[in-house]
């Protein structure tokens, strides 16, 4: 029986070939996104095709790892990516952007391995037993756990990595099985700090907390010291940011991408939806979109990738990726809530919310709906640091898929 | 199962869905409900983004008086994709503009960031170039021009080596500044000012957004996309005191040298002249690669700043540092007279004092005041090379002043360590320490050094760290930040020694038998110290270092004339010159 489950047979080919499938069509928009004329060397698209082949070479080792193993070496793996963010910042070049290690041609982004060794950490932290997680301090060491890396990539700067560690936590403590009301508690002080800034959504925001904090009958001083809290954080709120010079709070509204900067981000949202929006249902057709050969984005086969789908095959073309996408995470998600292993389960749903983080926020980037921060859309976007990790959280979820029965 | 996930799987199922729903719906509300408007978009894609040149902080002299300026100028780019499409119009522009068609698309190819953006192709166009394109609008597409700035200098004042100039960014500078907002075709200071004080001169550029006609023609300013307004520069006021640079540069006009005065109470730099030098308008409009190959390979070196950059042996002015070392360790005292036969002998080497006849007996005051060399050889005997490097050092000579001018050299003071290692252990003689006690030699200074040098004389020992900006002033919100004046306290010499040395160097301006008597000026104790430095490359260069009043010293300077022979008659007569203007215009204009 055993010995059946590691066979080969047992390997979810759907899953694979799905994520095989969003690979080509992003090979297909790399080369059209750098393709000049037929003397270019298309550098990029060649570049992309290795980091592929190396990408699903490691994604086969990361199948045939015994979970056990998996688990075992969790704090190293954290460990080493951490050494390695503290290491790019630190010989960087001071000027800007520290993200990259450069080993000869090849430049390789430690965050995207720090996102596999959160992941694996968090998966184990969570998973041990007798874990209680409305303990506070337990629950503050898995925060810490998850804080780590995401000050040292906000450092370097690039908030668009750092936020996939943010939007990870809550979800995987969820998961891990956090009870609904901690969680509200948690998510509560945010929804005020938003709504703050003006009366009527704050009045909202506030009778929804206090109907939540009423209805779930923990007693009057859970009520109050909630209740409390979450109108300090509405009040503090708009007095501190009023307390803030213009600059500083130019910098955060920046920083947060709601104010467009003088490097132009709102000229590339503007660019970005004639891209899409010229596509129409059947698109232009491959080589044919005007604004993708006119290079108009600069980032037009990195961070801006679903623009050139969106613009040379048109309505169909993204629709063919939501399916695809959808496919992945809905796999994602069965494989997790029927895998035996608590610590796979945790794994492959956190391995889950990175990617729908990334496609959410990506493509909601694009379309005008999200602000601009730079963050790849998986499998597609050029870049081979990003394709190797989303591999590897493939063949994370692989693993798991073909031991499901097994309790480790 | 560790506990059931159905219910959670669930829940991030719709979680999922509704996320994905929004994105579609509103994808569609672009490429289905919108098509129209954003295909009609994507045909006549016109927008452009037009940089906004920032105007360059203007620099002043101490009074807020303008020194150099800005004046419109035009330049000429391109939008890569209207262009490149017609050969025509790569060949009639590369004809306007004097330029090989292949070169200039090159050239464009090589730095486009995109079809759409411009791209800089030449800078400081003259009008007829302007005129030319204007008149070939139809067949020029692609083609504009914009208005920046360059630099004109109404003040009179050419100062080239102070203010340096500004010149196209080079790829080795765009690398440097990669993430900064330097593009392409942009002016960057190279020299001088322009080049130390470049971060706050430059100003912030701005971006605006336009959509454009066939031609390539601003339709309409596309406010709504978020444009930056350009941010100016900073506005310099600098220490110089302009009647005295004036009267330098006119001063020296035909000869080579250079000038530094210094205010030691705070260590501003009044004036600072080199010569022969270049008139720094020639930067402002086209460079032809003639005129550069005459300033770079001029056998007068004009682009050298000699009052900073270049070195020489300072001769008999430096008398004075082996004065400082002997007096402190007793081996010079006032009384003791030593008799100048007009040579000096070393084993079976005669040196002779520049007065063949000698000077008789003198002792240490009379010594300076005549300059005599063989006192000081003599004395050197006593006191030795380590004294003197050491007390070479704490005058701060073979370092750095630090003073806000780039490329400063630090100059050198032989050691025995030195001549140990150029000649080999005791392979030398004492012959090359007799050479360096009176200036000469390996010993190489700056005129900068030698002006810092009267400066601590005159203060006693406190050295103020020399500087050419005063203040900088932010012209947007009037926000002044000054120059902190740094000191330091020179260690090793008292305050004794320190006088003594300027009773001598009073007597060399005053006294009955002084090598300087061109440097008095009416009712003012002026102190200073000559030298007549010779050198391998012909006449001797005339020396001149001094400061004045003697009690209370608001002036200290030094003038260098290269080649151009005895201190006391070349050099000292301009020291002169720059102290009446001074006093007179300070203190004595209402005398008649």
């Amino acid at each position: 029986m055993l010995s059946e489950h590691k066979s080969i047979r047992h390997l979810d080919f759907k899953l694979l070939a799905t994520v095989v499938v969003l690979m080509l069509f992003g090979l297909v928009a790399i080369y059209s996104a750098t393709f000049v004329d037929s003397e270019s060397d298309l550098l990029n698209f060649k570049k992309q095709i290795i980091w592929g082949i190396l990408g699903l070479l490691v994604l086969a080792g990361t199948i045939f790892i015994p979970i056990r193993v998996l688990n075992k070496y969790a704090y190293t793996v954290y460990g080493i990516s951490v050494f390695l963010l503290f290491a790019v910042l630190m010989i960087g070049t001071g000027a800007g952007t520290d993200r990259w290690f450069a080993l000869g041609p090849i430049r390789i982004q430690p965050s995207e391995l720090a996102k596999v060794g959160t992941l694996l950490v968090l998966a184990k932290y969570l998973s041990k037993e007798n874990r209680d997680l409305n303990n506070f301090r337990e629950l503050a060491i898995a925060f810490s756990l998850v804080f780590l890396p995401l000050l040292l990539v906000m450092k370097q700067p690039d908030l668009g990595s750092a936020l996939v560690f943010l939007a990870l936590i809550l979800p995987m403590l969820h998961w891990a099985g956090l009870s609904s009301m901690v969680l509200f508690v948690l998510i509560a002080p945010l929804i005020s700090l938003v709504c703050a800034f003006n009366y009527y959504t704050f009045l909202i925001a506030m009778l929804i907390i206090s109907a939540v904090l009423f209805l779930s009958q923990r007693g009057l001083t859970f009520f109050l010291v909630n209740f409390v809290l979450n109108i300090g954080v509405g009040v503090v709120t708009p007095i501190m940011w009023n307390l803030m010079k213009e600059y500083q709070q130019k910098r955060i509204l920046t920083f947060l991408g709601l104010v467009t900067d003088p490097h132009g981000l709102g000229y590339q949202v503007i660019q970005s939806k004639v891209s899409i929006g010229s596509g129409g249902f059947w698109g232009k057709g491959f080589l044919q979109g005007t604004q993708t050969q006119l290079r108009f984005l600069p980032e037009q086969h990195t961070d801006f990738i679903f623009c050139v789908i969106g613009e040379e095959f048109g309505f169909l073309g993204i629709f063919a990726i939501f399916a695809l996408f959808f496919y992945l995470i809905f796999k994602g998600l069965t494989i997790a809530s029927e895998v035996k292993s608590k610590f796979s389960s945790i794994l492959v749903f956190g391995g889950v919310i990175i990617f729908l983080f990334q496609i959410v926020v990506n493509i909601g980037m694009t379309i005008g709906i999200m602000p601009v921060t730079g963050l790849p859309l998986p499998f597609l976007s050029y870049g081979g640091s990003a394709l190797i990790s989303n591999l590897v959280i493939v063949g994370l979820l692989l693993n798991a898929s073909r031991k499901r029965f097994e309790y480790f | 199962m560790y506990q059931d996930l159905s219910n959670l799987k669930k829940f991030y199922m719709l979680f999922t869905l509704v996320l994905f729903a929004i994105l579609i719906v509103r994808t569609g509300q672009l490429q289905l409900y919108q098509w129209d408007k954003y295909f009609r978009e994507s045909e006549k894609n016109r927008i452009r983004d037009i940089i906004l040149e920032p105007l360059r902080g203007l620099i002043f002299d101490r009074d807020g008086e303008v020194l150099v300026d800005n004046r419109p100028n035009y330049s000429v780019s391109v939008v890569p994709y209207e262009f490149l499409k017609a050969d025509s119009a790569i060949i009639l522009l590369s004809e306007i503009l004097n330029l090989d068609p292949d070169d200039l698309k090159k050239k464009i190819n090589k730095n486009k960031r995109g079809n759409f953006s411009p791209v800089k192709i030449n800078r400081q166009i003259d009008f007829r170039v302007l005129s030319a394109i204007e008149e070939r609008r139809l067949d020029l597409p692609g083609v504009f021009y914009n208005t920046e700035s360059k630099r004109y200098y109404p003040g009179g004042v050419k100062a080239s080596h102070l203010f340096g100039y500004l010149g196209e960014i080079t790829s080795g500078e765009l690398k440097k500044f990669k993430d900064t907002n330097y593009r392409i075709g942009d002016s960057i200071g190279k020299t001088g000012i322009e080049l130390q004080d470049e971060e706050y001169l430059r100003g912030t550029p701005g971006v605006k957004y336009i959509e454009v006609d066939v031609l390539g023609r601003e339709v309409r300013n596309l406010t709504g996309l978020g444009g930056v307004s350009p941010n100016p520069g900073r506005n310099l006021f600098l220490t110089i005191h302009t009647e005295i640079q004036k009267y330098l540069e006119e001063v020296m006009a035909d000869r080579k040298g250079a000038a530094v005065v210094l205010d030691p109470r705070n260590g501003e730099v009044l004036a600072l002249m080199s010569k022969p030098d270049y008139d720094p308008e020639i930067f402002s409009n086209p460079l032809t690669p003639e005129t550069w190959n005459l300033l770079v390979n001029h056998e007068n070196k004009p682009l050298y700043n000699r009052a900073s950059q270049s070195l020489f042996p300072p001769g008999s002015t430096y008398k004075l540092v082996l004065g400082a070392a002997g007096l402190e360790t007793g081996d010079i005292t006032l009384e003791e007279n030593i008799l100048c036969t007009g040579a000096h002998r070393l084993g079976n080497r005669l040196f002779h004092c520049w007065k063949k006849t000698g000077h008789g007996e003198v002792n240490f005051l009379a010594a300076v005041e005549q300059s005599c060399n063989v006192y000081f050889w003599e004395k050197s005997r006593d006191i030795g090379l380590k004294k003197w490097s050491e007390f070479s050092r704490n005058f701060q000579f073979g370092k750095l002043t630090k003073i806000d001018l780039p490329n400063e050299s630090p100059g050198l003071v032989p050691t025995k360590e030195y001549f140990d290692r150029k000649y080999g252990e005791k392979k030398w003689t004492r012959g090359l320490v007799l050479n360096l006690v009176v200036g000469q030699g390996d010993l190489l200074t700056t005129p900068l050094q030698m002006a810092q040098f009267a400066m601590i004389l005159a203060n006693e020992g406190v050295l103020c760290r020399p500087h050419l900006v005063r203040k900088i002033e932010d012209p947007l919100t009037g926000e002044v930040v000054f120059t902190k004046v740094d000191s330091i306290q020179i260690q090793g010499t008292s305050k004794k020694t320190y006088r003594t040395i300027k009773q001598g160097m009073n007597l060399v301006v005053n006294g009955v038998k002084g090598t300087a008597k061109s440097a008095r000026i009416r009712g003012v104790t002026v102190c200073g110290k000559t030298g007549t430095a010779q050198n391998p490359h012909g006449n001797s260069h005339a020396w001149f270092i001094g400061f004045a009043p003697m009690d209370k010293p608001e002036i200290a300077l030094c003038i260098m004339v290269e080649n151009g022979g005895s201190g006391g008659a070349v050099a000292a007569p301009i020291a002169g010159g720059v102290l009446s203007i001074y006093f007179n215009d300070q203190k004595f204009a209402k005398i008649p």
